[in-house]
């Protein structure tokens, strides 16, 4: 694995990057970006550049989310000397700062006081409003955080994040209607992002009750993910498990006759996949699954990249099929 | 074996640090000081206001609806579809529900647009008033220097790009005369002031014109009436096509994998 830089930190962090990410605070807060020099020779002496503050910043979360509060609170003030602290930016990175801090949730309170005062003046500022949303989400308050999603949606009905973040509150309260409308938001924002399709189908998947169609939905965005991406881990798995489970009950509704699937099919998008195409995929699926946990066990170069619980989960369910064939 | 003859001229060297060398830095210099006065004088960007930017965003998020409306089911596409047309025929997104149907006020009495326009004043001022005092000084103190010559042959086309301000006849191609020399350095100097300044300065007035084109030839011009987008989106959408990419994607996954 390339070791973690700052100016692109992976898209997801895990904490041992985290750590390697902020141990590096140190050396860059030992030199100062902006020249000291008076103004005119500060302009030819200048080491400063775009990325310098991308460092700043990406070193500002790492340090934060590994307890190094003090060289976040350095960064912080050195951002908002040289932008102002009035900055969109600036303020939502101080707000960041203070949820961090805060211990009790009498404090948090009082940081989302602060960002209720800021949007008052300023209701364009989405970044300090989706901060607001995630301050509701910690004090526990979904009901609200859902609220004010959906008023930030009404206004900016073309931001993805926020789409994803309110279908995975709606999922989290048992609203899967509409939390698929919002992923199926997400997925008009960005078509071939294979995670939304998996988190699509994870979410037909938990649909309750579980119908054909709603299975068959779920098979459909699986089989989509990996045919955008063919070794993605969780869209395998997501297809066997999906298929493992529709299989039975597509033998039962072809033992039961035609007369409940005629009925289905008027308000049904697409017929139901048919019997032998769920197990092949299966198969499929089960082969694919093997060929990764073997790869990625032995090791073998460009393999290495899946999460290790994945992985984990998906030999333990290769495990647990073998068994039940046994 | 006629050889050309090879005019010689005898020019004195300090020629070149009392003309060439100031006709460069001082347009360097003003190139640079350029830049910092552009940047002082940028007003930043006016935000938008809240249902401005509503009205822009629901619109793109219909286009998104009709540029990647295969990845949703049939019927919850048609449900959308429905529900996007009918907001939009009634106007439901617009910023100002009430001027609906009145004609676009002149942009020149809005105060908005005619910041805009100061705006651009501002940075044609910043580029032509320099201009103009630097080309008076050149024409004032160095007019009909021959300053130069260059090291490789040109044909006679050149001659008034390059003798400017000299009405020799028979001079030879490769003298450059110091007026020319501005021109040359004017337009000519953008990749030092890359080096200088950074790639997206404002020092040089080509570029500066290039941006000016299409000023906000964003989704949204002012002059662009936003119910009749919101209307004409709705009739596209009314009239789109709609295929879903699941279907079938069974059958081309088994496929791709068993080949």
């Amino acid at each position: 694995m390339a070791s973690p830089n700052l100016l692109a930190p992976p898209s997801s962090i895990t904490p041992a990057t985290a750590l390697a990410l902020s141990q590096k605070a140190p050396p860059i807060l030992s030199t100062h970006p902006t020249s000291t020099l008076p103004w005119p020779l500060s302009l030819l002496f200048t080491s400063e550049s775009p990325e310098t503050w991308t460092i700043h910043e990406n070193l500002f979360y790492a340090s934060l989310r590994t307890g190094d509060d003090k060289s976040a609170r350095l960064i912080l003030d050195r951002l908002s000397s040289r932008f102002s602290p009035a900055n969109e930016r600036i303020l939502t990175l101080r707000g960041i700062y203070e949820e961090a801090l805060a211990k009790t949730p009498a404090e948090l309170e009082k940081v989302f006081a602060n960002y209720e005062n800021v949007l008052r003046d300023e209701p364009t500022n989405f970044s300090i409003r989706k901060r607001r949303i995630a301050v509701l989400k910690s004090l526990g308050r979904r009901e609200e955080a859902v609220t004010a999603l959906t008023v930030l949606l009404e206004n900016s009905p073309t931001d993805a994040e926020a789409w994803a973040e309110l279908g995975d509150l709606y999922a989290q309260g048992g609203c899967w209607a509409q939390a698929v409308f919002c992923l199926e938001e997400v997925l008009l924002i960005t078509p071939n992002a294979w995670g939304a399709h998996a988190q699509i189908a994870t979410l037909h998947y938990l649909t309750t009750p579980s119908t054909v169609s709603t299975l068959a939905l779920a098979l459909r965005h699986f089989a989509r993910s990996v045919e955008l991406n063919e070794s993605y881990l969780r869209g395998w798995y997501g297809l066997k498990l999906v298929s493992k489970k529709l299989i039975p009950m597509l033998a039962e509704v072809g033992r039961g006759g035609n007369k409940r699937g005629n009925r289905e099919d008027e308000d049904e998008d697409a017929p139901p996949p048919k019997l032998e195409t769920v197990k092949k995929l299966e198969e499929l699926a089960t082969g694919k699954l093997a060929e990764i946990v073997r790869m990625y066990g032995a090791g073998k170069k460009g393999w290495t990249g899946f999460d290790e619980a994945e992985v984990i989960a998906a030999r333990e369910l290769l495990d647990r099929d073998g068994k039940i064939e046994r | 074996m006629a050889q050309p003859i090879v005019q010689t001229i005898h020019r004195d060297p300090a020629l070149f640090w009392w003309i060439l060398l100031p006709i460069t830095v001082v347009m360097v210099l003003t190139g640079i000081l350029r830049h910092y006065a552009m940047t002082l004088l940028q007003s930043a960007p006016k935000k938008q206001a809240l249902p401005q930017i509503r009205q822009q965003r629901s619109l793109v998020r219909g286009m998104n609806l009709r540029a990647n409306a295969n990845v949703l089911t049939p019927s919850s596409f048609q449900a959308r579809k429905a529900y996007m047309v009918s907001a939009y025929q009634e106007g439901k997104f617009l910023a100002d529900p009430e001027g609906r149907g009145k004609p676009r006020p002149n942009p020149m009495s809005d105060p908005a647009a005619m910041e805009g326009i100061m705006g651009m004043m501002k940075g044609n001022m910043a580029m032509m008033v320099p201009q103009t005092l630097i080309m008076g000084w050149i024409n004032a103190f160095f007019s009909g220097f021959v300053i130069m010559k260059l090291p490789f042959p040109l044909t006679p086309q050149f001659k008034s790009m390059l003798q400017s301000g000299v009405g020799t006849r028979d001079l030879d191609v490769r003298w450059v005369s110091s007026l020319s020399w501005y021109f040359l350095t004017l337009f000519g100097l953008q990749p030092v002031y890359n080096f200088i300044l950074g790639s997206n300065n404002s020092a040089n007035q080509v570029t500066q014109q290039m941006g000016q084109m299409n000023p906000g030839a964003g989704l949204m011009g002012p002059e662009q009436d936003p119910d009749k987008l919101f209307l004409n989106e709705a009739e596209n959408l009314e009239v789109m096509e709609h295929r879903w990419i699941l279907e079938g994607v069974e059958d081309r996954l088994l496929a791709k994998f068993s080949s």
